[in-house]
């Protein structure tokens, strides 16, 4: 075997914070490598940095034992390395054949010269894709089978799959493992990841770990098992300071039932999703990304719409509520903090004041009620208190705050709607460690006072140290709840892979 | 930061308004005349008015291009009622339920059918425009009732010696600051131009809000229309087809609102009447030629736009973003 590609002491920062640091990385020419990893744990940013997308902060890549510097994807892909997304990026008003020859469109193009050319090309690859097609109108498996065409017309020696069987059916599935075979036969390197870890097994030669950034594991196939990869996965120091005594904590008990979910569906995403939540306590949310828990939550909280029929029941203490606007939830108790804080969370022209007192005008109902200024401040001024904003001045404005200090100040927006049932999804994201502790002491209180919170987070020891009852999501779906005292991580882990 | 850059935009478009006065004043003999202080004053109040319902669609992220099609046929047609014989109080009312209409009509577009607001209102002018031509009112320039004396008040009279179109935009002018900086639906209205995403999970019935919007500025284009229509003791249709509704969106941008929502208030709209309306008088006394003048307009507005979009861009935290892609 020899060496194709290499990563030496490879690190990429992002402001001071390593997404990726000191790999070290071998891909070997014509083999299938699985990349796998908790969400968070650097495999995007490895594969574009591989894809030029990236530059590295420090360490250095080979190519063919030349050191390889790329600025661009475009250079990438010149270099023979072509990256498939998740999210295709194909040209959907465009037909299979356009797509394929994008960008060498000759300046008097015939249609049937290219069509006839695309055919023979698909069928060289095995692949049953009319070129005439619309690409909007195909399914997912036939968009990737487009897209990896593309690549292979590019002479691609190296495909990076981001995901690739996460909107596929079964079917679609085995069809794919097909193709990714079919390549490697012909002499394409291909490196493959997901969070589907029989799918790694099943595929690859080898398969690498990435945990916090760090290469934790890199092996032949044969010698990984599901349990292995798992312990690997989640085969962090416990001992890390902040999340110090989960594992040990005593659930609070049960409170009535706020929420009973039946069969709630939405598309592809959400399917048949059951599952209760009960007030006085903290129900943590797990689940991969794409696995359903944003979208569930989302149209609990009206801010999503599930499908008109077959949509499922949704009850609010006990009563059945279908709401079409997060305002009707918001008024009934129902508050969602959003997990993009920046694109729906806060008010960015507006002061921190002005930021928390919209969530107490939101709350009410009566549009020519009068404002007054120094109540809203008075209000605010006690919420920063509450959540230990660190602002100078509350009528700074909010986009001069650190991450930590926006996400608090849009706790705050929610807390002050006096919510019955709240929802916080990945309440810590991009916050400093400092502000992580008070979101924490924050969320423990709400729950201490009698609401029913909901934590949704892809981050283990987030959910350990928070919940009390644990769901995890799979595809769509609540398929394992246990409380705190029988959890663990690698129990949790286990379900939410399959 | 932007707080101060915003106060200082206003302080530099209230010094050149101030400035260009003077110079005017200074230069042109007939400029600081009575009779050409009160043509200013009535060009500037139509425009303050028009520019306070514009107001405040833009700063919900919103626009609407058929403010000057609302006033032009909402008004005729009140004229036009009232020479077949109509009493005046009920052609107004009839007047005021086609602006609302029309209102409603843009504000669902807007809101329920997520037709972007530039086009829809540019289809409504039309429609507004060739609706009133074809069935409301047969020749393109009505004339006022003379009969009325209160209705000849509205735009002629005066009170203390103030001119009332100017009352009207002071009153108008009191009202919108109330409502946009002391009510919730104003909380609301800069809410949603600034996030309309954030605006929704908040609570806020941002549908409902919007139409109410629509309808807030097609009624203000309708008052304009009936004070213009008294102080000149007649309607034209034909100021459909003139540049006015550039100099609206002139007034507003140069005053500094921004194009990108949930910026400015009242204050930039007054602000920025004052210098278009002195510039248009200045220009006219000036004897420069229309077609000059629109030249001249519309290169102030480009500028105006660009300024906007490099102090107030639409998204001031792109940069962060790219932490979170991890």
């Amino acid at each position: 075997m020899t060496t194709l590609l290499s990563f030496r002491n490879a690190t990429k920062e992002f402001r001071g914070v390593p997404a990726i640091k000191d790999i070290n990385f071998d891909l070997h020419e014509g083999e299938i490598h699985a990349i796998v990893g908790e969400n968070g744990a650097g495999k995007s940013t490895l594969t574009k940095v591989l894809a030029g997308v990236y530059q590295l902060t420090r360490g250095e890549m080979f190519l063919d034992g030349k050191p390889l510097v790329m600025k661009t994807p475009g250079e990438a892909r010149h270099r023979g390395i072509a990256m498939v997304f998740q999210e295709t990026n194909l040209v959907p008003s465009m037909t299979v054949a356009q797509n394929i020859y994008l960008g060498e469109e000759e300046m008097f193009n015939r249609l049937r010269g290219l069509y006839i050319k695309a055919q023979r090309f698909l069928l060289s690859l095995n692949f049953y894709v009319e070129p005439e097609a619309l690409v909007s109108s195909l399914g997912a498996a036939k968009k990737q089978m487009v897209e990896i065409a593309r690549a292979v017309h590019h002479q691609a020696r190296i495909i990076i799959f981001d995901e690739p069987t996460a909107s596929l059916t079964p079917e679609e599935k085995f069809h794919f493992f097909n193709l990714v075979r079919r390549l490697r036969k012909d002499g394409v390197t291909i490196i493959f990841i997901s969070h589907a870890l029989e799918e790694a097994l099943a595929l690859s030669d080898r398969i690498t770990v990435l945990r916090d950034g760090e290469v934790v594991a890199t092996d032949e196939t044969k010698n990984f098992d599901r349990n292995k990869i798992i312990d690997a996965m989640v085969g962090r120091s416990l001992s890390d300071e902040l999340y110090a005594n989960a594992g040990e904590r005593r659930p609070r008990p049960y409170g009535e039932m706020a929420l009973s979910v039946q069969n709630l569906s939405k598309g592809r995403i959400v399917r048949n999703n059951s599952f209760s939540i009960y007030s006085g306590q903290v129900t943590g949310l797990f689940g991969l990304v794409g696995a359903g828990r944003t979208e569930t939550m989302k149209i609990v909280a009206g801010v999503d719409k599930r499908d008109f029929f077959h949509g499922g029941v949704v009850k609010y203490n006990g009563e059945r509520v279908r709401y079409r606007t997060p305002e009707q939830a918001v008024r009934s108790g129902i508050v969602y903090v959003t997990e993009d804080r920046k694109s729906e969370g806060f008010f960015e022209t507006m002061s921190i004041a002005e930021n928390i007192h919209m969530g107490e005008l939101g709350r009410k109902s009566n549009p020519l009620t009068v404002v007054s200024r120094s109540e809203a401040k008075a209000l605010a001024k006690e919420w920063i208190k509450r959540l230990d904003v660190k602002a100078i001045d509350p009528d700074a404005r909010i986009i001069e705050l650190s991450g930590g200090n926006q996400q608090k100040v849009v706790i705050a927006k929610a807390a002050i709607q006096k919510p019955k049932l709240i929802i916080f999804d990945e309440p810590t994201r991009g916050v400093d460690v400092g502000a992580i502790v008070e979101i924490h002491r924050f969320i423990e209180e709400l729950a201490d006072a009698g609401i029913a919170v909901v934590v949704i987070s892809s981050y283990l020891p987030e959910i350990l140290a928070l919940s009390d009852r644990v769901l995890v999501v799979r595809q769509g779906r609540v398929v394992e709840e246990m409380t705190i005292d029988n959890a663990s991580e690698a129990k949790i882990m286990f379900a939410a892979v399959h | 930061m932007t707080s101060g850059m915003r106060l200082s935009q206003e302080g530099i478009v209230a010094a050149l308004a101030a400035l260009l006065f003077v110079g005017f004043s200074l230069t042109l003999s007939n400029f600081l005349t009575v009779n050409n202080l009160i043509s200013l004053v009535r060009s500037v109040s139509i425009l303050g008015i028009l520019g306070i319902g514009m107001g405040l669609v833009i700063i919900s992220r919103g626009i609407d291009l058929a403010m000057v099609a609302t006033m032009v046929v909402a008004s005729s047609w009140v004229l036009s009622m009232v020479q077949s014989g109509t009493p005046l109080g009920w052609a107004l009312l009839f007047g005021m339920g086609f602006a609302i209409l029309v209102g409603a009509a843009t504000g669902i577009l807007v809101a329920y059918a997520l037709v972007p607001a530039i086009f829809t209102t540019l289809a409504m002018g039309l429609i507004v425009y060739g609706t009133g031509r074809a069935y409301l009112f047969q020749v393109d320039v009505q004339n006022a009732p003379s009969n009325y004396p209160w209705f000849s008040f509205l735009g002629t009279g005066n009170v203390l010696g103030i001119p009332m179109p100017i009352i009207a935009v002071g009153f108008l002018a009191l009202v919108m600051w109330v409502l946009l900086r002391y009510t919730r639906f104003g909380r609301f209205v800069y809410a949603t131009g600034d996030n309309i995403l954030a605006a929704r999970i908040v609570g806020i019935p941002v549908r409902l809000l919007i139409v109410a919007q629509f309808i807030l500025t097609s009624l203000i284009a309708y008052a304009a229309g009936i004070i213009m229509s008294s102080a000149v003791s007649s309607m034209s249709t034909r100021i459909y087809n003139s540049t006015m509704i550039y100099d609206v969106l002139l007034v507003v941008v140069l005053g500094g609102i921004s194009l990108s929502g949930g910026r400015g208030g009242v204050r930039n709209v007054l602000v920025g009447t004052l210098l278009v309306g002195v510039l248009l008088n200045g220009m006219t006394i000036l004897d420069i030629p229309y077609t000059e003048q629109n030249l001249i307009k519309s290169v102030i507005l480009l500028f105006a736009l660009i300024i906007d979009s490099f102090i107030n861009p639409r998204d001031e935290q792109t940069a962060q973003q790219q932490q979170g892609d991890i």
